[in-house]
């Protein structure tokens, strides 16, 4: 059954998904895509004049690499994805939406409590409407911001 | 049992050649003088010629010797390296850090200059300059420029450096067959700006022993006696360079490796060979990608690292999308083992900032110069050392004496 997806609907869905990778709860963040899902970060180096693809993961990949993670040494600063919804498009059928956002990352140094911009970019979200909610089924971060500090082992 | 001050500040019980002074990597007055004898006199690698593919095309570079560079490919097809800059008020002729134009205008009176670094126009010339000054007498100034290493430019702001060759001598040889198999092309750059110094960084390469920091190392080397990961050996060569020798990495055993088969031309399957240049260059070639790490040190505490990973030219997309595959996996802002390394090396950083009264740092490994030997280091602070005229155990012996002369 097709849920049609009320762009507030599609909205809730991107916040979700931030809320979820902010509180690391990677398993939460998966449980909110299809079994399908893809997850690709990219950026453009005018250095070079080429698009850079840095991850670019399917499910079953992401969620071994999840896996992984506690066993890694790893960032313990949090980060903090605001994110807002600038465009929202539905298929004729109803059956999918792509969802533009503008999102902004912010990290917080957990010694002091000091925040600062991160990264910023934009999802560009794939979302399966045929199912009795929506799911995530596509995301593609493509971000302005290339110098990521040391980096980070979380999805933006 | 935990130590007192004098404890802690005294030498350790090992020759000078295994510890430093925590001072070369803090006090500005020594980094000013790196600058001098080491930064402005080495060759630097600036760009990859595939980043400059077309007559007309240009790179921007910032010399860890305080000058602004930009590379021009000329219309005969030759690169060459001028200082990003002006000659008639100083401004910056080149904002953008890559494109392509038939000579280079500077925005603010519209000079222009041509690939060769001549200047080819000045705004009514005779009427300002009649016959005191013209074109010729306000050419670029120019940087000795080199391609070689598998099409890398290097740059050298020392007009009576040795060739970039002699620099090098052999430390690169063993990697030469794979560097030169195929024209290759940057697939990746991108910089992060660190609170630390560049030879703390650069020490993530030049000593394996730390492969402790990194579960993937760990899973796919240390813990596999028979991928020869022990047996791995340093090669120290004159000049501070030093290899390491390859091995054959266990992919399977990191469980979402994302990993294909592509490999490297001419690199032995599962291989993995590393070269470090002195003072800051590091080529790394494993899984199916060239990995490039330079530095722009800014200040004792203070560095621009820069990151490339190289393919292939002839790759098709398919091919050069899973090479990107398999290097973010241990590599780029979300790779396994890059985050760790810059982690731990921001660490030493701050834990050992100035007036933070660090310890003395130790590279006092030895173990017949395999893999967790830490003659990496050694060799490269010999070098140093040499460069500098002071020990990089005890730099401030020589004013110590000169002020007791006096």
């Amino acid at each position: 059954m097709a849920s049609n997806p009320t762009r507030s609907d599609l909205e809730e869905l991107v916040y979700r998904t931030c809320e979820r990778l902010d509180e690391k709860d990677l398993a939460g963040f998966l449980s909110l895509c299809d079994a399908a899902f893809t997850y690709k970060v990219t950026a453009w180096a005018p250095e070079i004049r080429r698009e850079m693809t840095w991850l670019d993961r399917g499910r079953a990949e992401l969620e071994e690499f999840f896996k992984m993670l506690p066993k890694h040494n790893t960032d313990p600063n949090p980060l903090a994805r605001h994110a807002q919804v600038t465009r929202v498009s539905l298929d004729d059928a109803g059956g999918r939406a792509e969802v533009t956002s503008t999102v902004q990352v912010f990290r917080t140094q957990l010694d002091g409590g000091a925040t600062k911009l991160y990264a910023i970019g934009k999802y560009f979200d794939t979302v399966d409407c045929s199912g009795a909610a929506p799911r995530l089924l596509a995301r593609h971060v493509r971000l302005d911001t290339r110098d990521l500090h040391w980096g980070t082992h979380l999805p933006i | 049992m935990s130590r007192n001050s004098a404890q802690w500040r005294s030498r350790p019980k090992l020759p000078a050649t295994h510890y430093a002074d925590p001072a070369i990597y803090a006090d500005p007055d020594l980094f000013a003088e790196e600058k001098e004898k080491i930064f402005k006199k080495v060759w630097w690698l600036a760009v990859h010629e595939s980043e400059l593919p077309n007559p007309g095309d240009f790179r921007t570079y910032r010399h860890p010797g305080d000058a602004r560079l930009v590379l021009v490919r000329g219309e005969d097809g030759k690169v060459r390296s001028f200082y990003n800059l002006c000659p008639h008020r100083g401004n910056l002729l080149v904002y953008t850090p890559s494109g392509n134009s038939k000579n280079l205008v500077c925005i603010f009176h519209q000079w222009a200059f041509n690939g060769r670094g001549d200047c080819v126009d000045i705004p009514r010339e005779k009427a300002g300059y009649q016959e005191r000054l013209c074109k010729n007498d306000v050419a670029l100034k120019e940087v000795r420029t080199e391609i070689g290493f598998g099409g890398f430019v290097w740059v050298n702001l020392d007009d009576h450096a040795p060739p970039l060759a002699s620099e090098i001598g052999a430390a690169l040889d063993y990697m030469l067959p794979e560097l030169e198999a195929e024209p290759m092309e940057t697939l990746w750059y991108y910089q992060a700006r660190l609170a630390t110094n560049y030879k703390l960084i650069h020490d993530t390469n030049s000593e394996f022993y730390h492969d402790y920091l990194h579960l993937y190392n760990r899973l796919t080397g240390m813990l596999k006696p028979d991928s020869g990961y022990f047996q791995r050996k340093y090669t120290a060569f004159p000049g501070g360079h030093a290899s390491v020798g390859s091995m054959n990495v266990s992919y399977e055993s990191y469980k979402a490796s994302g990993r294909g088969q592509l490999g490297w031309p001419k690199l032995a399957p599962n291989g993995w060979k590393l070269v470090d240049l002195f003072p800051c260059i590091t080529f790394n070639l494993r899984t199916s990608v060239l990995r490039i790490d330079t530095y722009i040190p800014l200040g004792p505490d203070d560095v621009i690292y820069e990151f490339r990973v190289l393919g292939l030219k002839s790759d098709s997309a398919r091919i050069r999308s899973q090479r990107e595959k398999d290097s973010a996996v241990i590599w780029g802002p979300f790779g396994r083992n890059l985050h760790e390394d810059l982690l731990a090396s921001s660490g030493q950083g701050i834990a050992m900032a100035r007036g933070s009264e660090p310890m003395h740092v130790l590279q006092a490994r030895e173990e017949s110069a395999t893999i967790h030997d830490e003659i990496g280091m050694r060799h490269f602070l010999a070098e140093w050392s040499r460069r500098m005229g002071r020990s990089s155990a005890e730099p401030y012996a020589i004013e110590r004496v000169s002020t007791r002369a006096a």
